[in-house]
């Protein structure tokens, strides 16, 4: 890691990670509140409490779905959201790029679950941090936050030993929006509440000024619905619980459980889909004449190399 | 264990989790309430008051309740796996690409449909070889075909054809597919569900057929039950078949169906609705209301082709019952290619003198709907009846047991009614004597006679076809059906024996049950180990390819091991001036085993013949001596089967 410059101007230097952050996919980022970080969320959950000198906290979002996909079936939705994996991965390069650039510490927040508090416990909220950051609202929608420019976003964190300026949190709140302040005035709820498959959302809009008044969310509900993991012991509790071989087998491998191990296996990086072995032996997908990376780059050479020679070869 | 720690060195007991549990899980983050926008708005004053209800942490819920932060852990995770349902997912499953979650629309999934044990015995009764399934699947036999998927088709394509004719009574398809879905729908409110038993007594009125299509079209099964059965027989068969409900007249000739039925409910524990078409019958339910109900009633599942949607029975109506479950896979492939081969068209219009109750009848009905051809009603078989509505209804084919024809022939009716729209005659149900085709087509040249041999368990096994001639169809059955596999085999080793060699006819192929339900004695008799189900009839592969059949192996008499088959005396005896119909019958003998017995009805006109000089008939016609009767019953009238065949197995040799 670079050496700590003395110099550094935090005002360029926060529009520079900014900036490299957008350059890099993000649609948004800011610099949340560090203070206010640490009044909302619980000890154990604070910034210093995974990075003890951290001085400011980065937060950026990444685009959701594309338009496409709000028309897909749930079944397929559920697949789309590992978009948040983009955000991730420019949150570590912004965390390369300020040691890099300024020579101090910085890290990647870990987007996952706390391993001392269960697992509907997350380390960090990255969701204040954004909050906070400006790039996002709580929404009456289980306060999943909302940008009103680029909607749903996914985010992810930086933390840095640099100092940076804060930014604000949003002025106003997009949600609700006002054809859902429409809908409310006329059955009293909004369309997340209304078509919510668990029926884990309720809340009350103020009609007046269109403003969120209450925001109830049954998180245990949703998660029933969208924690799978919990799934699996259930499901295993439920075979040792069997009354007969029939029915342990339906528990362990009807088509709702099994799709279970298979997203277990996928996740585990375990065999799926394929094993590749007829791949292996295939000469189209191994002798194809692209179809070997060291051809392609050598192909790639021979035509960058002609390219650089013709202007020569036109002179002469 | 929560950071490695196990619950006793913890401290927490049930009582505790019991105790607290509520209140740990109220306060953590599993319920969330905000009120207003207060981080983004950075008001910490409503910050710190809200956050109890936003959710705390363990730390600060064991602050709050004076417990530790590993037990708020502990009884937390517990409490959400306690509280954790499964199953959710699947609701999903029907939302996207412009469908939304409706609370108010769903069911939850333990609240869903699920097939009563009834439903589900009878379903484990349609246990098929594998091999063999596969083979219809994949030869293309077997196919998604059921009645409601026939009958919207129908009604989709030709709403305004004739579906069913009833004196003036016409239903279109249309109107039909209509009566059918009401009577569908309040039957379901009443609560029959797929794959439960609906028994039904009628006779062949409309009635019949929309109840029938109504019963199939919420997945149901039809039991039919043979309209001079009473309540012994009724008590049976509703019982075996665990019937929900029984359609039946209100008042017939001589007694009361439903009356019947309602005075004996006690002894019918499955059965829920008595159904009564005709005057009101107190306890019944009203068959015409129900058609005409329009119940706001929509069943959660919809009949497959695998399904079981008829249960008939074929003998054993008071003991021992001989039920036969048949799937739409069974029936509707068998009559879908049995169209083309009868050569029936849309524009054709089916009548059926065997009744409904009997599957001969029915097939004629599955064929029709195949077809999409208009079923002429008949309600009760009389020869003058059968006369007057081909000439008034002029059906271009009919479904006839030889008999009935046999008794048009005798009161010479085809000379005074005019049966000449029938262009194609199907006769079957008993044996078929030669010279009544014969006679049959030498009176109406413009119709095909043929004849069909088929059982409760196999439907159209066998049949000539309108194009193979006169002198086929006069003298066998005709050629297996498309996709049925016959042969004529040793009854004792079941080794296939050579054309022109008298066997037991076995029956293989896509038409064929999957076995009696609730009888595996039955079952056991009934199939070879290759899957050929022993008919019990005697028959004879002839060279062309075509089947006669000769006897039934239960009739073959056993005179001193020497083996005989009887048919061919009866045959002579009913030809016989004097007799009108003859039935030979074993009867024990100490010393031969078995002797044969002679039951004849005399016509009345006539001097009832002696033993001696049925004999010397008999004898004059090349019969051999050891194959005379050695004892003569004269009868009034025989024990019939609804197809008009003699049931031998009630006639009894006076002591």
């Amino acid at each position: 890691m670079a050496k700590p410059k003395r110099d550094i101007d935090p005002v360029e230097a926060k529009t520079a990670i900014l900036d490299y952050c957008k350059r890099k996919g993000a649609l948004v980022a800011g610099v949340a509140d560090l203070d206010a970080i640490n009044r909302i969320c619980p000890p154990g959950h604070r910034p210093a409490d995974m990075m003890p000198r951290v001085k400011s906290v980065i937060s950026l979002g990444v685009g959701g779905q594309t338009q496409g996909a709000w028309s897909v079936p749930a079944k397929a939705l559920g697949y789309f959201g590992s978009t948040e994996t983009r955000g991730y991965t420019i949150a570590y390069g912004a965390a390369f790029y300020i040691e890099n650039k300024y020579g101090v510490p910085s890290i990647y927040c870990p987007p996952d679950m706390d391993p001392d508090a269960g697992p509907r416990v997350p380390l960090q909220s990255l969701k204040v941090h954004a909050e906070l950051a400006g790039i996002g609202a709580r929404s009456l929608a289980g306060d999943i936050l909302l940008h009103p420019e680029f909607g749903y976003m996914y985010f992810a964190s930086v933390f840095t030993e640099l100092e940076l300026e804060p930014d604000a949190p949003l002025e106003t709140n997009p949600c609700p929006a006002p054809s859902c302040v429409s809908m409310y005035k006329s059955i009293g709820r909004t369309p997340c509440m209304k078509f919510c498959p668990v029926q884990c959302l309720d809340g009350e809009v103020d009609t007046e000024t269109g403003a969120q008044k209450v925001m109830r969310y049954d998180m245990a509900a949703c998660a029933e619905m969208t924690q799978q993991f919990e799934t699996v012991p259930a499901t295993l509790m439920d075979a040792m619980k069997a009354e007969d071989e029939a029915a342990r087998e339906d528990a362990l491998f009807d088509p709702d459980n099994k799709i279970l191990w298979y997203k277990l296996s996928a996740g585990s990086g375990g065999l799926f889909a394929q094993c590749f072995e007829c791949m292996r032996v295939c000469p189209i997908a191994t002798k194809a004449p692209m179809a070997d990376p060291i051809l392609r780059y050598d192909a790639a050479r021979e035509e960058r190399e002609r390219a650089e020679a013709m202007p020569k070869a036109a002179a002469e | 264990m929560a950071r490695g720690f196990s619950r006793q060195q913890i401290g927490i007991t049930e009582e505790m989790i019991e105790t607290f549990g509520d209140t740990i899980f109220r306060l953590s983050h599993n319920h969330q309430v905000r009120e207003g926008d207060p981080y983004r708005l950075k008001n910490w004053d409503e910050v710190d008051r809200q956050r109890p209800n936003m959710g705390l942490s363990d730390d600060q819920i064991a602050d709050k309740i004076g417990l530790s932060r590993h037990q708020v852990l502990f009884i937390r995770t517990i409490l959400e796996r306690r509280r954790f349902h499964t199953g959710h997912y699947p609701r999903l499953l029907e939302l996207g690409g412009g469908r939304r979650f409706r609370a108010e629309r769903f069911t939850p999934h333990l609240d869903h449909f699920k097939f009563s044990q009834d439903a589900l015995d009878l379903r484990a009764a349609m246990r098929f070889p594998p091999a063999q399934a596969k083979k219809y699947i994949d030869e293309g036999w077997w196919q998604g075909d059921t009645l409601s998927k026939w009958l919207d088709k129908h009604a989709a394509e030709r709403p305004d054809a004739p579906a069913i004719r009833h004196g003036d009574r016409v239903l279109t398809w249309a109107q039909l597919a209509d009566q059918a879905d009401r009577l569908s729908r309040a039957l379901y409110s009443l609560g029959i569900r797929h794959g439960e038993v609906v028994s039904v007594q009628l006779p062949n009125i409309p009635e019949y057929l929309i109840a029938f299509l109504a019963i199939t079209r919420i997945g149901g099964v039809m039991n039919t039950i043979h309209m001079p059965y009473r309540a012994a027989e009724i008590e049976t068969l509703v019982n075996h078949g665990r019937s929900r409900a029984i359609v039946c007249l209100s008042e017939a000739k001589d007694w009361s169906p439903a009356g019947t039925v309602l005075g004996m409910v006690d002894r019918l524990d499955s059965l829920d609705h008595v159904i009564a078409l005709g005057a009101p019958v107190d306890g019944a339910l009203s068959l015409a209301q129900l058609i005409e109900s329009d119940v706001d009633a929509e069943p959660q599942t919809v009949p497959v082709a695998s399904d079981p949607f008829l249960l008939l029975f074929t003998s054993g109506t008071t003991s021992a019952p001989k039920a036969v479950p048949l799937s739409y896979h069974t029936m509707l492939s068998n009559a879908r290619v049995g169209v083309p081969e009868h050569e029936i068209t849309p524009d054709d219009s089916i009548l059926s003198a065997a009744p409904f109750s009997h599957l001969f009848g029915l097939y004629s009905f599955h064929i029709a709907i195949a077809a999409g051809a208009c079923s002429v009603m008949l309600p009760v078989f009389t020869p003058p009846d059968m006369a007057a509505t081909i000439e008034r209804e002029k059906p271009t084919a009919l479904w006839t047991a030889p008999a009935h024809f046999a008794a048009i022939r005798g009161l010479g009716l085809i000379d005074k009614y005019d049966l000449s729209s029938l262009k194609m005659m199907i006769m079957s149900g008993s044996a078929c004597p030669e010279e009544l085709v014969r006679w049959t087509a030498a009176q109406l040249p413009g119709c095909a006679v043929t004849q069909l041999w088929g059982m409760t368990e196999t439907q159209g096994g066998l049949y000539s076809r309108p194009s193979d001639g006169l002198d086929v169809s006069a003298t066998s059955a005709g050629r297996p059906s498309p996709g049925t596999e016959v042969r004529i085999a040793d009854p004792e080793t079941n080794d296939a024996m050579a054309d022109g060699e008298e066997g037991e006819l076995q029956v293989r192929g896509p038409l064929l049950f999957p076995g009696y339900f609730k009888n595996e004695a039955a079952n056991k008799a009934a199939f070879t180990e290759d899957g050929f189900f022993r008919s019990g009839d005697l028959a004879v592969m002839r060279p062309d390819g075509a089947v006669a059949i000769t006897g039934r192996i239960k009739d073959v008499i056993n005179r001193g091991g020497v083996k005989f088959n009887p048919r061919d005396i009866e045959d002579l005896l009913d030809a016989h001036p004097a007799v009108v119909q003859s039935a030979i019958v074993p009867m024990p003998d100490p010393v031969l085993g078995e002797k044969a017995c002679a039951f004849v009805m005399i016509r009345p006109d006539a001097d009832p013949p002696t033993l001696e000089s049925l004999c010397g008939y008999l004898l004059e016609h090349k019969i051999a001596k050891n194959k005379l009767p050695e004892r003569l019953v004269v009868v009034d009238e025989f024990p019939m089967t609804p197809t008009k065949k003699i049931i031998k197995g009630q006639l009894e040799v006076p002591a």
